[in-house]
């Protein structure tokens, strides 16, 4: 089956990293704007050890993107890592489409 | 017959269908191993709450070729679901029949819950949210 062949390491990373509510909320926050940890912990309800490892998760995971600027690393996330998802989710829907087609013409061949 | 994508929906994958034959020969083929197999994939399903079932087919690096299900709910010709995990894909599919005026059938597929644990939220991967996405992106790179 198609659709599910590309089922890999790197998809099951991207699901995992965003399988965590507070993560994603990190995650979609930095698609809006650029920000420290010590920024993201302020304006969330979780500590800065909890923020950073949910950083490192998203991170690994390539959804986010940091760069330097003096002491501090400013984050931001990174849509396009999304890719294999949104990729996995239009073969799904192809594979569907398919297999109704060939439902339809079933049902037309067969006498009830 | 016609078939269309509903982009509105945003949690799922839904594929609507419209057939000719009538429910109860539709229902047949989705919950009869053979029938099932000739368009979809080799199976032993039993329309009964809690059977666990497989659907077999080629195997491909990171995908052993079997998808794992079980099914949640039976309401003959009308509802049937059963969870769907192939690989690190753990989903929910359900199909809803419905009679048409014309004696054929609605049919309705829904795929959703993407993840290996619950509440992955689909939400993220919405057109509307990439295009947003994507403007954000655009906005951070053009910063002066």
């Amino acid at each position: 089956m198609q659709s599910l062949r590309r089922t890999s390491a790197e998809l099951e990373g991207l699901l995992k990293a965003l399988a965590d509510p507070t993560r994603r909320a990190v995650f979609e926050r930095l698609i809006a704007r650029e920000e420290s940890v010590a920024t993201l912990t302020a304006a969330s309800r979780v500590s800065q050890s909890a923020v950073s490892q949910h950083i490192a998760v998203l991170a690994k995971a390539g959804l986010l993107k940091g760069r330097q600027i003096g002491r501090s690393t400013l984050y931001r996330a990174n849509p396009r890592a999304l890719e294999p998802l949104i990729d996995w989710v239009e073969r799904q829907n192809r594979f569907w489409q398919a297999a109704l087609r060939r439902l339809d013409e079933t049902l037309k061949e067969t006498k009830e | 017959m016609s078939q269309n994508l509903r982009d509105a929906d945003r949690r799922s994958i839904v594929v609507d269908y419209h057939l000719s034959a009538p429910p109860p020969k539709v229902w047949r083929a989705l919950t009869e191993p053979k029938l099932l197999a000739s368009w979809l994939m080799p199976n032993d399903i039993k329309p009964k709450v809690g059977h666990q079932f497989t659907f077999k087919t080629a195997p491909a690096p990171g995908f052993d070729g079997i998808v794992h299900c079980k099914i949640i709910e039976v309401q003959p010709v009308s509802r049937l679901v059963y969870s769907w995990r192939g690989g690190p894909i753990d989903t929910m599919v359900v199909w809803t029949l419905e009679p048409t005026t014309s004696g054929g059938t609605h049919l309705k597929l829904e795929q959703s819950g993407f993840g290996p644990e619950h509440g992955m939220t689909y939400d993220i991967l919405s057109r509307g949210w990439r295009e947003k996405a994507a403007g954000s992106l655009e906005r951070i790179l053009n910063l002066p």
